[in-house]
């Protein structure tokens, strides 16, 4: 609904880069909540920014959306000052907030036809998309979590948006509702537009984004496609399986970081590798494969999650042996 | 698929639209507007009832009921612009109703616009139905100058809407705006405009009475009213005061 589109001129130079972050800084009271951050985004890409509570994702987006003036560093986005350019930029902008709300009596196809800026059948379209189509004439207040957060994407990408901005997306929404959301911001990466993904939730970034940005305490901790922060951060294996013989000789074999017994259970841990020259080792002593032999490999979520976390490995029960 | 009605014109303007959602959202809620409408009524039936009808010297030789019919316009202005407005402008802040409007692209100060011109109309349609009440109870006063009452109601509309802006946006909590709007009305409203007449206070209440914003707001609508006074003096300053609320208002942008 906003007036005046923006020049020509400052949607061209945008082309490419959509947000560009440089030693972006801020903190409340003293207490650094985002710390010499850096952060690209791409025209066309789905850039995930994830981390746990406190992280410094949100106060990232509100500097990014010209919510919160940075303490120190460069913000742009679209190649404007989201504080000095927030008139031209933010109808380029769609954003779902975390903490947000529409006057409690305002009815959902009021609030389409309110933050729209053209009239159109894209907002029917959307509610229809989203499920809403028959809560039209229904007040927020009675909109539950999910159809709250379901009306909010509508408004996000009701006008078209070159960017959007999507915090926290499917908290408090049901599997059916999350995966219906999930197909939605598919559909807009399929269609080349640039999303920006705040998440704690790493199976979702998994399915939707191209790109990871991996954050803790206001700092970046690695960024990557899935596929490299897997490389990175989930090489690595256990093995487990109950065995009353001698297993001196695992700690020496490739791969094997650690071996730890408790009772008859023993575990290897150590690289992919392992998995392969322990099997190896037990066909080679000729006795019977253990029936429970098992095997883990995290996932990427297990490892963004340890590396988010600064989780480490479970303490050994009693180590046999480690390499070196 | 059902088609959803989209009857707004495209260059529609962010204020515009903003007046009429808000309109529409307390035509839904009336109770909202309970504080500007009904308490300026009820204390107007009891207080103007309380001292009759007879001319009296403590009240500048008017009849009483005249005297407050003639002062309760104002304390509607003060009841919109000190507790009705702060408390519906802090509990969207608080909600986060306004991060979603500024998001979404609205100029920042077209909320504010909207909600200064939705103040006003409820100053209007209050005041309109607190002299349809008075009527037929006391009787309305005839209005000596029409012109200076007309200009003082405006101003005094215009800088108690814009301090309910202010404050709606520089409270952090309906709670805290409400504390603060009743703290700042019930004084103004109890020594400056609806309580016991100035000649019968004190005389340092008295001489206080006298520089409370909504009490000169008073003399600039009671003097010209009854005839007590030009009321050149409380005009002006009112009309400063609008000017002065109006642009702080209007510069205040941190939604």
């Amino acid at each position: 609904m906003c007036p005046g589109a923006p020049p020509t001129s400052i949607v061209r130079m945008a082309d490419d880069d959509v947000v560009t972050v440089r030693g972006l800084r801020k903190a409340y009271g003293g207490r650094v909540v985002v710390d010499d951050l850096d952060l690209d985004v791409g025209a066309g890409e789905v850039v995930g920014l994830i981390g746990a509570n406190g992280a410094g994702k949100t106060t990232t987006v509100e500097c990014l959306q010209g919510l919160r003036q940075p303490d120190a560093g460069s913000v742009r986005v679209l190649g404007l000052d989201p504080l000095r350019d927030a008139t031209a930029l933010r109808p380029l902008v769609g954003v779902q907030l975390q903490d947000s709300a529409l006057p409690e009596r305002l009815r959902v196809g009021e609030a389409v036809e309110l933050f729209a800026r053209r009239r159109g059948p894209r907002g029917a379209e959307l509610l229809e998309r989203f499920g809403l189509g028959a809560r039209r004439r229904s007040a927020f207040a009675g909109l539950s979590g999910g159809e709250r957060q379901r009306l909010f994407l509508v408004l996000a990408l009701l006008n078209d948006p070159r960017l959007v901005i999507l915090d926290e997306l499917t908290q408090g929404l049901d599997p059916a509702a999350r995966r219906e959301v999930w197909s939605a911001v598919a559909q807009l990466r399929d269609g080349g537009t640039t999303v920006l993904l705040v998440t704690h939730e790493l199976a979702e970034a998994e399915v939707l984004c191209g790109r990871v940005v991996a954050m803790r305490a206001g700092r970046v901790l690695d960024a990557g496609t899935p596929a490299e922060l897997v490389a990175r951060h989930a090489d690595s294996a256990t093995v487990r399986f109950s065995y009353a013989g001698d297993v001196r000789g695992l700690p020496a074999l490739p791969g094997v970081r650690e071996v730890t017994r408790d009772g008859a259970t023993v575990t290897v841990r150590g690289q992919r590798q392992a998995i392969a020259h322990v099997g190896a080792w037990l066909v080679g002593r000729g006795d019977p494969v253990p029936a429970d032999l098992r095997v883990d490999i995290p996932d990427l979520e297990q490892a963004l999650l340890a590396l988010l976390d600064g989780a480490q490995p479970q303490p050994a029960t009693h180590l046999i042996g480690a390499a070196s | 698929m059902t088609t959803l009605q989209m009857d707004a014109p495209p260059a529609r303007s962010a204020t515009s639209q903003l007046i009429r959602t808000e309109v529409l959202l307390r035509l839904r809620d009336p109770l909202t507007l309970t504080f500007a409408f009904a308490f300026p009524i009820l204390t107007m039936l009891i207080i103007g009832g309380s001292f009759g009808t007879e001319p009296d010297p403590v009240f500048e030789g008017q009849n009483p009921a005249h005297w407050y019919v003639a002062s309760y316009l104002t304390v509607m202005i003060g009841a919109t612009g000190l507790v009705t407005m702060p408390v519906h402008l802090a509990s969207y802040r608080e909600r986060g109703v306004l991060r979603r409007f500024a998001v979404a692209g609205f100029p920042r100060w077209s909320f504010a616009l909207a909600q200064l011109a939705v103040g006003l109309a409820t100053v209007v349609l209050a005041g309109a139905l607190l002299l349809a009440v008075a009527a037929p109870v006391y009787g309305i006063p005839t209005v000596q100058d029409p012109v200076r009452v007309g200009l003082g109601l405006a101003a005094g509309a215009v800088a108690f809407v814009s301090l309910g802006v202010l404050l709606g946006t520089v409270l952090r909590s309906a709670r805290a705006a409400q504390a603060v709007g009743l703290i700042l009305f019930f004084p103004s409203f109890l020594l400056g405009v609806g309580g016991p007449p100035p000649e019968v206070m004190g005389s340092a209440l008295r001489a206080l009475s006298q520089f409370l914003p909504l009490a000169v707001v008073t003399d600039a609508v009671r003097q010209p009213w009854l005839g007590i006074g030009d009321g050149t003096g409380p005009l002006i300053a009112t009309v400063a005061m609008a000017a002065v609320a109006l642009v702080v208002a209007a510069r205040r942008t941190a939604l």
